[in-house]
C-alpha cells in the first residue's frame, strides 16, 4: 500500500483503519474502560410528570450492604451550583429555568433524575434504588404545547413565570415596526394571491436514538483533578462547563471521548446534569464512578426531537411561481433543563431553514416555543428543521396539486439557481448547483415513465405513488451562526505532527461516532504527503492532547476539520519543501514539488528527489544548514474558517405502493441525488447517505415516544419504541451531482447532519401520489397504516 | 436492568429430580423454560424468583410423537426445532406459521412452545394457535400423577393458566384429522415479526361433500389475550367457507370483541385487521385443506 | 452464590458468582470479553449481546451466567483465528458494514450461525434473518452487502 500514488487516495473506496479492532470485538467504548475500584452509579428518577417532592427517605438504602453514598437535590443544591451556566447556554433571548443535576422541591417530568445511588457494583446499586422512598403530591401536568401557553396554564418554571421559553420573528428584519411591516406586505400576497394552500402540519415526537446509550466515567486525583471518559460529541465543551461548574480549574480537568462511540447523532452533544454529578461524587467520594444509562433511562431522558405544529400557507401563481411563505410553528419543549441546547435551539433552527431550496419573495416566518412535563427536546440528526421540511415539502406538493403541475416540475421551477444566495431567512447558500442535483434525480427517476406505469398498475387496483423531496443542509457551522446559537466558535481546528520515521499523527478536538474519521482524515493527510493511510494515526476526543473544537456536530467534519488538516499539511509541504530545495541548492518553493509514493520529487528536474522519510528526518533530527529563519521540527496546528456559512444539498425520491384493505405500504425504490461536494472515500459517504435516509424513514413511520394523559411515558423499552429492523426499510440507491466547494481547500463539503429532513416530505408525498385519486392529503406524522386507512375510509364515504 | 436477588438456581435432570425440587416449598420459584418472555420479567423484577428451576436439562420434554392419530408435542421444543421439524403434517402448519415468525432468530433458539403457553401473555402467537388447533395440555404434578385439560380451559387470561404451581407442562396433543384437513396462522404488528396487535389461527377440517365440518378460529393481541371467535365460527360452520361466508364471520368476529385505540392502532383499525387477517389465514388454511398451497 | 463453568472462545472460565448475574456480564466483567454489548435494558430486542450457546446464536443479556454452565459460548473474539479475520468479516470490512461498531459483534453472531443454517438465502431472508439485530449507523444496506457477497463467494467455491 506504501507504494501507491498518494493523489488516489481522494476518491477512494478505502476499506476503513476502524474496522479491524471493531469487528474483533477490541474496540473500547466508554462501558468498556476499567478503572479499577470504580464505584457504580444508579439513578432513582422520578415516577411522576410533575409533583412536589415531599420527603425522600434513603435511610434503608444506605444501610444495604455495599452502599457508599446517597446524593439528593435537597443537599446537593447548596454544594453545587445551578443551571444556567454561560458556557452552556446560548446567546438568544430565552427564559433558561433553573436546575440542579438533581430535582430540587420538585419534579417536571417522568423520569427526571431525583436520587443518586452509589454502590460497589451495578446489581446493589439497583437494589439500593429501590430502597429509595419518595412521597410526593402530584401537581397537574401540562402536556400539549397550545395549552401551555394559554394564560390560565399552571407554570411550571414558576420563576421564569411564563411557559413560553424562546419565541421569534424570523423575517421582517429586526425591529417589531419592519416586522409588522412585513406581516402586512406578506398578508398582502396572500389576499391577491390565485392559489394559497393553507395547512396545519403535526411532527410527533421521535429522534435518533443510538445504539450505545449515554456513560460516564469519572476519576478523581488531588494533584490531578478530574479525568473524565464521558460519550460526548463535544469533550471541549464538556470540560469547560464540568470545569466551570464544579469549580475545578480549568487546567485539573481532562475529559476524554473514546475513539469508538456507539453513535451520536446529536444525542451525545448536549451538556448533561447527569455528567455533572458523577463527577462531583467522584471528588467528593475520592474514588472512581462510573455511570453507565439503561435503554430505559435513554428513552425516557433524551432523544426526542421534532415535536412541532407548523401552521403553514403557500401562496403562489398559477403558472406554478411560489410568492410567498407564512409559517407559525409551535414547538414542544419538554421541560427545557438540558444544557447547550435547552430544547429550543432546535426549532430555532429549524425555523432559520425553513426556506428550505426555493426562492421566496416574501415570508413571514414565526416561532413559539412551549414548556411541557415531558423530556426535553434533545438535538436530534436534521437538528430541528425534521417537522418544518415534513411541513413544506408537503405544503409544495398541494400547491402543485392544486395548480395542476407536477410537484418535482414546480420544485425545479422555484429552485434556487443562482448561488451564492441568502435565503429569506438570512441563511447563507454558499455554493451549489441545486438544478443539476435535481435533473440528476430527475434523470434517475425517469417519472414519465412512472407516470404510464401507475396509470397501468391504477387499472389493475393497483396503488402506487411517487414522492420527491430535498433539503439544504448546513455543512459545518460557522462562528457567525454558532456563537450566538451555542456561545461557542466554529472554526475547525487540527494539529498535524510529523515523526522522524515519517509516520504522522493528527490530533483534533471533535469525537467522532462512527462516520469514519479516522480513515478519511488518513486519506487527506496520504493524499497531500504522497504516502500510504497506514502511516497516518488519529487522535479525537482527548482534552489533554487535541486542539480545541466544538465537537462532532453539524456536519463539521467534511467542511471545517479537514480543511483545518488540509491546510495543516500544506504548511507543512512549504516547510519541507523549502528546506530540500535549500538542500538540493534549488530556487524553488513548494509548487514546483510533487509528493507521490513516499518521495518529494522537484518537477524541473525528476533525479532532484527525496525519500519523505529522509527528508522528514533531516528536519527533525537533524536540523542543521538550515535556511535561513527555519527552526526543526514538523508541527503545525492549523484553525480553519470559512469566510461565510457553507452547505451542501439533496435531493430524494421514492416510490410506494399502498394497499387500500389495510393503509399499509411498502416503499419500492429510494433514489437520491446529492451534492456533498467532493467526495474522499464513497463508501464512508454511501454508508452516511444510507444510514440517515433509514434513520428518516425509522422516524417518520415507526418510532413514537408517547406520553399519556397524566404524562406517564409510555414507551422506554424497544418493544414500544418501534426501531426499523433491516426486514423493514429498503435499499437506496444513491448518485451523485457535484459541485465542488470553492470555499473549502479541498472542496469537499460537510455531510451527513441534515440528510435525515427530506424523507418525512418525500415519503409521504410518495403515498398521497398514491392514493391521489381518492384525494388525500395527509399532514400528520408519524405515518402510520393506520392513519393511511382511516383516511382511505373517509374518502370512500 | 437486573434481576433482584436469587437464591437458588437448579437444573434438574429428570423429572423425579424436578418435583422434588418443587416439593421443596420454596417461596416464589421460576421454572424457567427459554426465557425469552420470563426473562424480560426477571430483569424487569415484575417476577423476583427466589429459586430459578431450568429445564433445560430435561430431554424427556423435548420430542415429537405421532401416535394413534394424535401428535404429541414436548413442552420443551424450541420454536426453531418446530419450523424445521419434518414430523409436522400440513394440517398442523399454523403451529409452523407461528413458531416461524416469533421474536427473531435468536429469540427461536431459546424460546419454547411450553414456556409460551405457561406465560400466556396477551400479544403472543402459540396461544391462539394451540386454541384454535383444539390442543390438549399435558400436566404432570408432583406425585407423577398427569391430567390433560383442553386449551379452551387452559387458557384463563393474560398471564394466567391453568396450571398450578405445582404442576409442569408435560406436552401439547393434537388430534390428527387427516385428509381436507387445514390450519394457518398470521398476525400484524407495526414492524416486521413485532408481537401481534392482532393475530388470527384457524383449523378447518372439511367432509366429503367440501363442507367444513369443523372450524376453530382464535385471535390473539386484544386485552383478554389468546380467544376463540366463536361467533365467526358459527357463521362458518357447515359451509363451504365462500369469500361471502368469510367476511360475514369476520363481521361476526368483529362484534363479538371490542377492540381499543392506542397509539399504534385505532379500535377500528384492530377490527380492520380481524377482518383482513382472519380472510388470509381462513384462505390459506382452506387452500392448505384441499392440497392447493 | 453458584459455582460454574463456561468455556468461552475455547477456554475455560470457573467462578463463584450470583445466581442473578447475567450472562452478558459474565462474559464482559468476569471474562474480560468487552466485544460483546450491552444496548437495551430488560427486553431484549437490540441483539448488541448475541453470541453463540453450543453453536447458536442466543441473546446473553436473556441468559443467566448460571444457565450456560457447562456450556460452550463463542463470542466476537472467537471468530477471527490466529488473527485471520473470517470471511464475514473480511466482507464487512470491504462492504463498509459498519459504523460505529456497537451492533457490529452482535451482528456477526447472528449472521455466521444463519449463514450455517442458510447457506444461500434470499435477500429477503437476510434482512429477515437481521430483525434481532437494530443498527443504528448504517441503515443495514452495506450490512445485507456484506452478507450476500459471503453467499456469492460460498456459490462460487461450490461451483
Amino acid at each position: 500500500m506504501s507504494q501507491e500514488h498518494g493523489k488516489d487516495w481522494m476518491g477512494a473506496p478505502l476499506p476503513r483503519k476502524e474496522d479491524r479492532r471493531l469487528l474483533t470485538g477490541k474496540g473500547k467504548y466508554v462501558s468498556d474502560i476499567v478503572i479499577p475500584g470504580a464505584l457504580h452509579a444508579v439513578f432513582v428518577r422520578s415516577e411522576y410528570a410533575h409533583a412536589k417532592i415531599l420527603s425522600i427517605d434513603t435511610m434503608e438504602a444506605e444501610e444495604l450492604e455495599g452502599v457508599e453514598r446517597i446524593y439528593v437535590g435537597e443537599q446537593i443544591k447548596h454544594t453545587i451550583k445551578s443551571m444556567p451556566q454561560p458556557i452552556v447556554q446560548p446567546n438568544l433571548p430565552a427564559h433558561y429555568p433553573t436546575f440542579w443535576p438533581l430535582a430540587v422541591d420538585k419534579v417536571t417530568f417522568h423520569g427526571e433524575p431525583v436520587a443518586l445511588v452509589i454502590a460497589r457494583n451495578k446489581y446493589i446499586a439497583e437494589d439500593a434504588a429501590e430502597l429509595v422512598f419518595i412521597d410526593y403530591e402530584e401537581l397537574e401536568p401540562v402536556l400539549d404545547p397550545e395549552e401551555a401557553l394559554k394564560p390560565d396554564a399552571t407554570i411550571i418554571h414558576e420563576k421564569d413565570g411564563t411557559n413560553e421559553i424562546f419565541s421569534m420573528t424570523f423575517t421582517g428584519g429586526d425591529t417589531e415596526e419592519s416586522q409588522a411591516e412585513n406581516a402586512t406586505e406578506v398578508e398582502q400576497i396572500f389576499q391577491n394571491a390565485p392559489v394559497v394552500i393553507k395547512e396545519r402540519f403535526k411532527t410527533h415526537r421521535t429522534g435518533i436514538t443510538p445504539m450505545e446509550p449515554r456513560a460516564i466515567l469519572c476519576d478523581w486525583d488531588d494533584s490531578d483533578g478530574l479525568l473524565a471518559y464521558i460519550t460526548t460529541q463535544r469533550p471541549h465543551i464538556d470540560r469547560l462547563a464540568l470545569s466551570d461548574i464544579l469549580d475545578i480549574s480549568a487546567e485539573k480537568v481532562q475529559v476524554i471521548a473514546p475513539r469508538d462511540q456507539g453513535g451520536g447523532f446529536g444525542i451525545k452533544a448536549p451538556f448533561y446534569r447527569e455528567n455533572i454529578i458523577i463527577a462531583y461524587a467522584a471528588r467528593d467520594l475520592e474514588q472512581p464512578v462510573r455511570w453507565v444509562e439503561s435503554r430505559y433511562e435513554s428513552l425516557m431522558n433524551v432523544g426526542q426531537e421534532r415535536d412541532q405544529i407548523n401552521d403553514m400557507e403557500i401562496a403562489a401563481d398559477l403558472e406554478g411561481n411560489l410568492l410567498a411563505l407564512r409559517n407559525f410553528g409551535l414547538a414542544d419543549n419538554g421541560v427545557g433543563t438540558v444544557g447547550v441546547y435547552w430544547g429550543f435551539v432546535m426549532p430555532f433552527l429549524g425555523a432559520i431553514e425553513l426556506p428550505n431550496g426555493y426562492k421566496w419573495p416574501k415570508a413571514d416566518i414565526r416561532l413559539k416555543v412551549a414548556t411541557t412535563n415531558k423530556a426535553c427536546l434533545t438535538p436530534s440528526r436534521a437538528f430541528g428543521h425534521f417537522p418544518t421540511r415534513f411541513a413544506i415539502e408537503r405544503c409544495i406538493d398541494m400547491v402543485a396539486h392544486k395548480i395542476g403541475m407536477e410537484p418535482s416540475e414546480l420544485r425545479r421551477k422555484n429552485l434556487v439557481a443562482d448561488l451564492p444566495y441568502t435565503s429569506i431567512t438570512n441563511e447563507y447558500y454558499d455554493s451549489g448547483d441545486f438544478v443539476k442535483v435535481w435533473d440528476t434525480l430527475l434523470e434517475k427517476a425517469d417519472l414519465t415513465n412512472f407516470r404510464l406505469e401507475q396509470k397501468k398498475a391504477l387499472s389493475e387496483n393497483k396503488y402506487v405513488g411517487i414522492g420527491f423531496g430535498c433539503g439544504v443542509e448546513l455543512s459545518g457551522v460557522a462562528s457567525e451562526l454558532f456563537v450566538p446559537m451555542e456561545n461557542q466558535p466554529g472554526f475547525g481546528a487540527a494539529t498535524v505532527r510529523l515523526d522522524p520515521r515519517g509516520k504522522v499523527q493528527v490530533f483534533g478536538g471533535d469525537a467522532p461516532g462512527g462516520q469514519g474519521h479516522e480513515t478519511t482524515t488518513a486519506q487527506v493527510v496520504a493524499s497531500e504527503f504522497g504516502i500510504s493511510p497506514e502511516d497516518v494515526i488519529i487522535t479525537t476526543g482527548n482534552t489533554g492532547s487535541t486542539p480545541f473544537g466544538s465537537g462532532s456536530v453539524g456536519a463539521r467534519m467534511g467542511s471545517y476539520f479537514i480543511s483545518a488538516v488540509a491546510e495543516a499539511c500544506r504548511q507543512l509541504k512549504t516547510k519541507i519543501t523549502k528546506i530540500l530545495a535549500h538542500d538540493l541548492q534549488l530556487e524553488a518553493s513548494v509548487e514546483h514539488f510533487e509528493f507521490k509514493n513516499g518521495e518529494v520529487i522537484y518537477l524541473g528536474d525528476d533525479s532532484q528527489r527525496s525519500s519523505f522519510l529522509s527528508i522528514v528526518e533531516r528536519i527533525i533530527m537533524f536540523p542543521i544548514n538550515m535556511p535561513e529563519g527555519e527552526t526543526g521540527g514538523l508541527d503545525v496546528t492549523s484553525f480553519f474558517e470559512a469566510a461565510k456559512p457553507m452547505i451542501c444539498f439533496n435531493a430524494d425520491c421514492c416510490v410506494v405502493e399502498v394497499s387500500l384493505d389495510t393503509g399499509d405500504f411498502k416503499i419500492l425504490k429510494w433514489i437520491t441525488a446529492e451534492d456533498v461536494g467532493n467526495v474522499i472515500n464513497p463508501l464512508i459517504v454511501n454508508g452516511q447517505m444510507h444510514g440517515a435516509i433509514i434513520q428518516g424513514i425509522s422516524n417518520t413511520v415507526f418510532e413514537e415516544f408517547v406520553y399519556d394523559e397524566q404524562g406517564q411515558q409510555l414507551t422506554a423499552d424497544f418493544e414500544h419504541y418501534k426501531m426499523a429492523t433491516a426486514a423493514d426499510v429498503p435499499n437506496i440507491n444513491i448518485n451523485y451531482a457535484t459541485t465542488p466547494c470553492p470555499h473549502t481547500p479541498l472542496g469537499t463539503r460537510g455531510i451527513g447532519e441534515g440528510r435525515p429532513s427530506s424523507v418525512p416530505g418525500a415519503l409521504t408525498n410518495a403515498v398521497c401520489d398514491a392514493l391521489r385519486p381518492l384525494g388525500i392529503e395527509i399532514t400528520t406524522l408519524p405515518l402510520r397504516p393506520d392513519a393511511i386507512w382511516q383516511k382511505i375510509q373517509e374518502a370512500s364515504h | 436492568m437486573y434481576p433482584a436477588p436469587i437464591h437458588r438456581y437448579s437444573r434438574p435432570l429428570t423429572l423425579e429430580e424436578l418435583y422434588a425440587l418443587l416439593n421443596s416449598n420454596d417461596d416464589d420459584v421460576l421454572v424457567l423454560a427459554g426465557g425469552q418472555s420470563a426473562m424480560q420479567a426477571v430483569k424487569s423484577r415484575m417476577l423476583r424468583p427466589s429459586h430459578v428451576i431450568d429445564l433445560q436439562a430435561l430431554s424427556e420434554l423435548k420430542f415429537i410423537r405421532t401416535k394413534k392419530g394424535t401428535l404429541t408435542m414436548g413442552a420443551m421444543m424450541r420454536y426453531v426445532d418446530i419450523v424445521s421439524s419434518d414430523l409436522i403434517p400440513l394440517e398442523l402448519a399454523a403451529l409452523q406459521d407461528a413458531a416461524s415468525r416469533v421474536g427473531d432468530r435468536q429469540v427461536r433458539n431459546r424460546g419454547t412452545i411450553g414456556g409460551s403457553l405457561c406465560w400466556n401473555y396477551s400479544a403472543a402467537c402459540t396461544p391462539a394457535t394451540v386454541l384454535a388447533l383444539d390442543g390438549k395440555i399435558n400436566l404432570i404434578s408432583q406425585g407423577g400423577s398427569t391430567r390433560q385439560i383442553a386449551a379452551d380451559d387452559f387458557f384463563l387470561g393474560p398471564l394466567e393458566t391453568a396450571r398450578s404451581e405445582s404442576e409442569i407442562l408435560l406436552s401439547v396433543d393434537f388430534k390428527l384429522r387427516g385428509a381436507k384437513s387445514g390450519s394457518a396462522y398470521k398476525k400484524w404488528g407495526l414492524i416486521t415479526d413485532a408481537l401481534p396487535v392482532i393475530g388470527m389461527a384457524t383449523c378447518l377440517h372439511f367432509d366429503n361433500t367440501d363442507r367444513c365440518k369443523h372450524v376453530r378460529i382464535a385471535l390473539t393481541g386484544l386485552a383478554n389475550g389468546a380467544e376463540r371467535c366463536t361467533a365467526a365460527e358459527a357463521v362458518l360452520a357447515g359451509t363451504d367457507i365462500s369469500a361471502e361466508k368469510i367476511t360475514q364471520a369476520m363481521s361476526a368476529a368483529c362484534e363479538e370483541v371490542s377492540t381499543y385505540s392506542d397509539s399504534i392502532a385505532t379500535a377500528a383499525y384492530r377490527h380492520q385487521l380481524i377482518k383482513t387477517i382472519g380472510s388470509d389465514v381462513l384462505n390459506i388454511a382452506k387452500k392448505r385443506a384441499f392440497g392447493l398451497a | 452464590m453458584a459455582k460454574i463453568a463456561i468455556r468461552i472462545n475455547g477456554k475455560l472460565f470457573q467462578e463463584d458468582i450470583p445466581e442473578r448475574m447475567l450472562l452478558v456480564d459474565f462474559i464482559r466483567e468476569s471474562a474480560n470479553l468487552t466485544g460483546t454489548h450491552i444496548g437495551c435494558t430488560y427486553e431484549g430486542v437490540c441483539g448488541a449481546c448475541t453470541v453463540h450457546l453450543d453453536n447458536e446464536a442466543v441473546k446473553s443479556c436473556m441468559l443467566l451466567a448460571a444457565q450456560a454452565d457447562g456450556h460452550d459460548i463463542t463470542t466476537v473474539e472467537g471468530l477471527a483465528q490466529g488473527g485471520e479475520l473470517t470471511a464475514l468479516q473480511e466482507a464487512f470490512k470491504s462492504e463498509h458494514g459498519l459504523q460505529c461498531g456497537f451492533c457490529t459483534a452482535g451482528i456477526l453472531m447472528n449472521m455466521t450461525d444463519f449463514l450455517k443454517q442458510h447457506p444461500n438465502p434470499s435477500e429477503q431472508e437476510i434482512r429477515e434473518g437481521l430483525i434481532g439485530n437494530l443498527c443504528r449507523c448504517t441503515g443495514y444496506v452495506h450490512i445485507v452487502n456484506a452478507v450476500l457477497k459471503v453467499v456469492q463467494e460460498n456459490q462460487l467455491k461450490k461451483a
